[in-house]
């Protein structure tokens, strides 16, 4: 991009010579489709896009190399060249027992990287014998109300030797207990475990609703995490700071970069306060995020906001560890893209969305199956969704450079538009007071809920189309076979919680809940107590009832 | 289910608690037809009356739900045998005239508290934004022995004056860093609270919210010479700090100002019953005048000088005493003005 | 656009644990646009709050949404408790993620309709439009 300084203004000149006689003739007798062409988040796309005034200038400013600081480029030196993202896909099962078989199976093929979803009850913290489960036990995830069931789930796999990505937030701190109890039981000490726990709850009250306690002392357990494993369990990925369900819930591409850095600030700024120093924890920080359809605006995403969290890290917290200023993430292909009509045209979708993440140089990244929109995805349908990963390492060459569209005028312009919005955002939420303030007050939930809405209207008025849906529509849609989850599940769940809950020794029970809420009524760390009551098969619930006494219950804020 | 206003009444008198159907049926009724409610005035004298309608307003923002949900927990507390209504109001859209009614998800947990009972109404243009169907809502409420009776609404525009109309007490609710504070404090929402709650207290700026609040305030009892300023909360609704601060002296008020506040009910009813009343008067008389020969022939004759407005006014009275039922247009009455 | 009900109450409601919210919100507002006046009660409610809620507010329809496959169940519950209420004239649709195998089911426990993904707002409004102007008016 090496230009020479004096020609630059003559490149505006001349742009705008082009404009006035050619485009202008041409428009005349054949206007453009639109008055306006916009990306799938509203901004406007020119028509051309030249070298800017100073780009060359910033080159090294602004984009840099892979590996170094601002990392716009990417995060590692050699990216794909040197290894390949992971292929990690999501997977949920309704028992214990049919989890461990697949991840058994998996492990037999080669992989090493396991992935959990529980169930709803699960993730808020009630037992599968609670009034409040009905109906919902086992059906998005496994439902694990006690140790025991985590023992079943790793029953015969090593956990020295595998890594476990646990997708779960409000309860992260009961079930990750369990995770290390039952390695122990293996004979595994806890600083050999790797894997993950999602642990975000501010996204939680912003977009997915698995919340239980309210913010701040949610916050105070995030920090507790932090600080037990920095100590304890040093290999493990405490956090995945996600903007996927604040995408899927709405968000516009700069609202998911700028609503999942706030929520970045504030977990640095609550593990600061804890006393932790920002080099200690925050090169274990993980990301997630979605990945839509609008390719380019993607990609300038992806871009955008490793540049933004570069500076935040090391401006706003004065990072000195590179390691800390790299946004590592995980991708998942958007799920709300994908159309229940003509489900064959999802994966093509997929097959775009997954291409942008690559382009965009996402560390991991999960296809969606085809059938996404209609229930649970078959064993068919998750294959095509891997096999479409293998043709991009494979065959697309998208693995044979680092940042291909670098350098774009296209890419590099929406990148810095998408930074400069996201600023903008972030500005108005540190105006407010930061984001658990602007979250109370229901702002970030309403920004959402407004682009939802603008979006839904603009594809019921054809201002937007997709393909399928509110065009191209086709009369007789063919029938596809969905996964369901069998309905004795709960029966068998709830007997199994019952002989565990029989077979323990109660006043050991007890005595550990009452440490639990008594450490949750002072300052210290929590992770201790709650590892001490799952060894005694003290259940979710249980754990969950006992901090609620002193945490109190969060409540949806509307309007 | 018998849709007879009668018939509802009594269903709600017998068991409030049972009959919640026949309760919401009433207050649809009430508000889909709110001229309706004059059939409701015959023997409303010895209907239950609430101790306490309060008025719950302020801008947008302020946590005035939450603070309604707070507060209905803590009443139900205080006085697990009492019943209590809430009254919640939102704007209408000028375009659809439809409306997104959300304050109920701050209190669904009363939702199954068979002593609460939560009404949403829907402003639907009504000039002041609050709705037309408050009124046959509240009656309703009294008629369910609900003790306490909470009116949330939002305060712009004119709605604060109106629900003062409805109100016993009017509790306006501001919050620091709302920006507005001090135009607020300029405002006609001065002149209608009786009470003001500084809410989320533990927020930067709410001390000195309180204090430009006070000084307001005191200034003006002072130049109006009308004796104490009204008071001044801070509360912290979320957590539920200073609740019990703000329900004590809702409930001093309600002891010392409760008879007067009947009596004020008294009044304002017995002028909606004589509004009513005229009203009903002045729709017979004015068909009487379109219909009978005096409307069209007389308005005539007071033009030419032959007959004067008086007269003929004398005359539509005398023709409604004699109890004649109204003529098609044209006839002419045979007994002279 | 004017419904054939101008101000007919609506209450919409998520039952079960379920917390996306994007769907529910998103028919709150079209149709709110169509002129009904809508009860949103959140997420995370129980059938019996739905209920309690339905029947405070006289509300001629009860929307619910759900995305985790409770739905069996959880619809089941609400239309049986509307029915022990004595309340079976209020309307009950619904919508989330529910496989197409499961609708004759649900429409034999006696939802007036059920919304597939990818449903239009125009389809909906009609459908409502259309089930409302059965119901009797007060």
């Amino acid at each position: 991009m090496k230009e020479d300084p004096d020609a630059r203004p003559a490149v505006e000149q001349a742009k705008k010579q082009w404009e006035e006689t050619a485009v202008a003739n041409t428009v005349s007798r054949f206007p453009e489709r639109r008055a306006r062409f916009d990306t799938v988040s509203g901004d406007e796309v020119a028509r051309l896009y030249t070298p800017q005034a100073d780009a060359d200038s910033s080159y090294l400013e602004k984009l840099g190399f892979p590996g170094e600081y601002p990392f716009t480029r990417g995060v590692q030196p050699t990216m794909y060249r040197g290894r390949l993202w992971t292929m990690r896909q999501y997977a949920g099962f309704s028992t214990a027992e049919e989890s461990n078989k697949r991840y058994r199976y998996l492990l037999e093929q080669g992989s090493t990287g396991l992935s959990v979803a529980f169930d709803l009850p699960t993730q808020i913290g009630y037992d599968s014998d609670d009034p409040m489960a009905r109906g919902e036990i086992g059906k998005v995830g496994v439902a694990i109300s006690t140790v025991r069931g985590m023992e079943k789930l790793f029953d015969g796999i090593p956990l020295d030797k595998v890594s476990t990505s646990m997708t779960i937030n409000s309860t992260a701190a009961i079930l990750l207990a369990m995770y290390i109890v039952t390695a122990e039981k293996q004979g595994v000490p806890p600083h050999k475990l790797t894997g993950t726990i999602q642990n975000d709850i501010l996204k939680e009250y912003i977009a997915r609703g698995t919340y239980r306690f309210p913010p701040k002392p949610s916050l105070r357990l995030i920090s507790d995490i932090f600080a037990y494993c920095t100590e304890n369990v040093p290999r493990w990925n405490t956090i995945s700071i996600s903007g996927y369900h604040i995408r899927e819930a709405g968000a516009t591409a700069a609202q998911e970069i700028a609503f999942t850095l706030c929520d970045a600030i504030c977990y640095v700024e609550t593990a600061i306060s804890a006393g932790l120093h920002v080099d200690q924890f925050a090169p274990r920080l993980a990301f997630f995020f979605a990945c839509h359809t609008d390719l380019f605006e993607e990609v300038a995403k992806f871009r955008a906001a490793r540049r933004l969290y570069a500076r935040i890290m090391k401006e706003r917290f004065g990072a000195k560890n590179p390691k800390s200023m790299m946004l590592r993430f995980h991708t998942q292909t958007g799920g709300v893209t994908l159309t229940a009509q003509q489900p064959d045209n999802n994966i093509v979708r997929v097959a775009i969305q997954s291409l942008a993440a690559l382009l965009g140089g996402t560390q991991s990244l999960h296809t969606n199956s085809k059938d996404e929109a209609l229930a649970l995805p078959t064993e068919d349908a998750v294959c095509v969704a891997l096999r479409t990963q293998q043709i991009m390492a494979h065959e697309s060459g998208v693995a044979n450079t680092i940042d291909p569209l670098g350098g774009s005028y296209f890419v590099e312009q929406l990148t810095d538009q998408l930074e400069a919005e996201a600023e903008r955002y972030i500005r108005t939420i540190d105006d407010m007071g930061g984001m658990v303030t602007a979250i109370e007050q229901g702002w970030v939930q309403r920004q959402i809920e407004e682009s939802a809405y603008r979006y839904g209207r603009s594809v019921e008025d054809k201002e937007r189309i997709v393909v399928g849906v509110n065009e191209y529509q086709m009369g007789k849609e063919a029938e596809i076979e969905t996964f369901s989850v069998p309905e004795e599940t709960a029966r068998k769940q709830i007997e199994n919680l019952a002989r565990t809950k029989a077979g323990r020794d109660r006043k050991k029970v007890a005595q550990a809940l009452a440490a639990i809420e008594a450490a949750a009524r002072g300052d210290d760390n929590l992770m201790p107590p709650i590892i001490d009551a799952v060894r005694v098969c003290a259940s979710t619930g249980e754990i969950c009832h006992s901090l609620q006494q002193v945490f109190g219950e969060y409540k949806e804020n509307f309007n | 289910m018998n849709e007879d206003i009668v018939h509802l009444v009594r269903d709600v008198r017998q068991n409030p608690v049972e009959n919640t159907r026949a309760a919401a049926r009433l207050m649809s009724l009430l508000e889909n037809h709110p001229a309706r409610i004059t059939e409701l005035y015959a023997g409303l004298a010895d209907w239950p009356e609430p101790l306490m309608v309060l008025g719950i307003t302020g801008p947008p923002g302020a946590g005035k739900s939450t603070l309604v949900d707070q507060l209905i927990e803590l009443y139900r507390k205080r006085h697990p045998l009492s019943r209590l209504g809430v009254i919640a109001v939102d704007p209408s859209s000028h375009a659809s005239k439809g409306s997104v009614m959300g304050d109920r998800v701050r209190m669904m947990r009363h939702a199954t508290d068979s002593h609460v009972f939560v009404r949403s109404l829907a402003a639907r243009g009504h000039l002041g934004g609050l709705a037309l169907g408050v009124r046959g809502v509240l009656r309703v409420m009294g008629l369910m022995q609900c003790q306490l009776i909470l009116i949330e609404t939002v305060g712009v525009g004119q709605s604060e004056m109106e629900v003062a109309e409805f109100a016993d007490m009017v509790a306006i609710v501001l919050a620091p860093g709302q920006g507005d504070g001090i135009q607020l404090l300029k405002s006609g929402l001065m002149e209608t609270g009786d009470v003001f709650v500084v809410n989320k207290a533990d927020r930067d700026g709410a001390t000195q919210l309180q204090s430009q609040l006070l000084s307001t305030l005191n200034l003006r009892a002072s130049v109006a010479d009308a004796g104490a300023p009204p008071p001044v909360c801070m509360t912290s609704a979320l957590g539920g700090d200073g609740m019990d601060g703000f329900l004590d002296l809702l409930e001093v008020h309600c002891a010392r100002s409760g008879d007067q506040w009947l009596t004020q009910r008294k009044q304002r009813f017995e002028q909606e019953v004589e509004q009513a009343v005229l009203q009903e008067a002045h729709r017979r008389l004015a068909d009487m005048l379109r219909t009978s020969g005096i409307g069209s022939e007389g308005i005539t004759r007071v033009l030419r000088g032959e007959t004067t407005v008086n007269e003929l006014a004398t005359a539509l009275l005398q023709l409604s005493a004699r109890g004649k039922p109204p003529y098609n247009e044209g006839h002419v009455d045979e007994r002279r003005p | 656009m004017t419904t054939a009900h101008p101000r007919a109450r609506i209450l919409i409601g998520k039952p079960g644990l379920d917390g996306h919210d994007r769907g529910a919100k998103y028919i709150v507002h079209i149709l709110r646009d169509a002129g009904y006046e809508v009860v949103y009660t959140g997420i995370r409610r129980s059938p019996e709050e739905i209920v309690e809620a339905a029947i405070q507010e006289d509300v001629a329809a009860i929307g619910l949404s759900l995305l985790s496959g409770a739905h069996n169940e959880l619809f089941r519950q609400v239309i049986d408790l509307l029915k022990a209420r004595g309340a079976e004239d209020i309307l009950v649709f619904g919508g989330g993620i529910i496989p197409a195998s499961d609708i004759p089911g649900l429409h034999e426990m006696g939802m007036a309709a059920v919304f597939t993904p990818g449903s239009s707002a125009k389809e909906i409004i009609a459908t409502v439009d259309r089930l409302l102007s059965v119901r009797q008016e007060v």
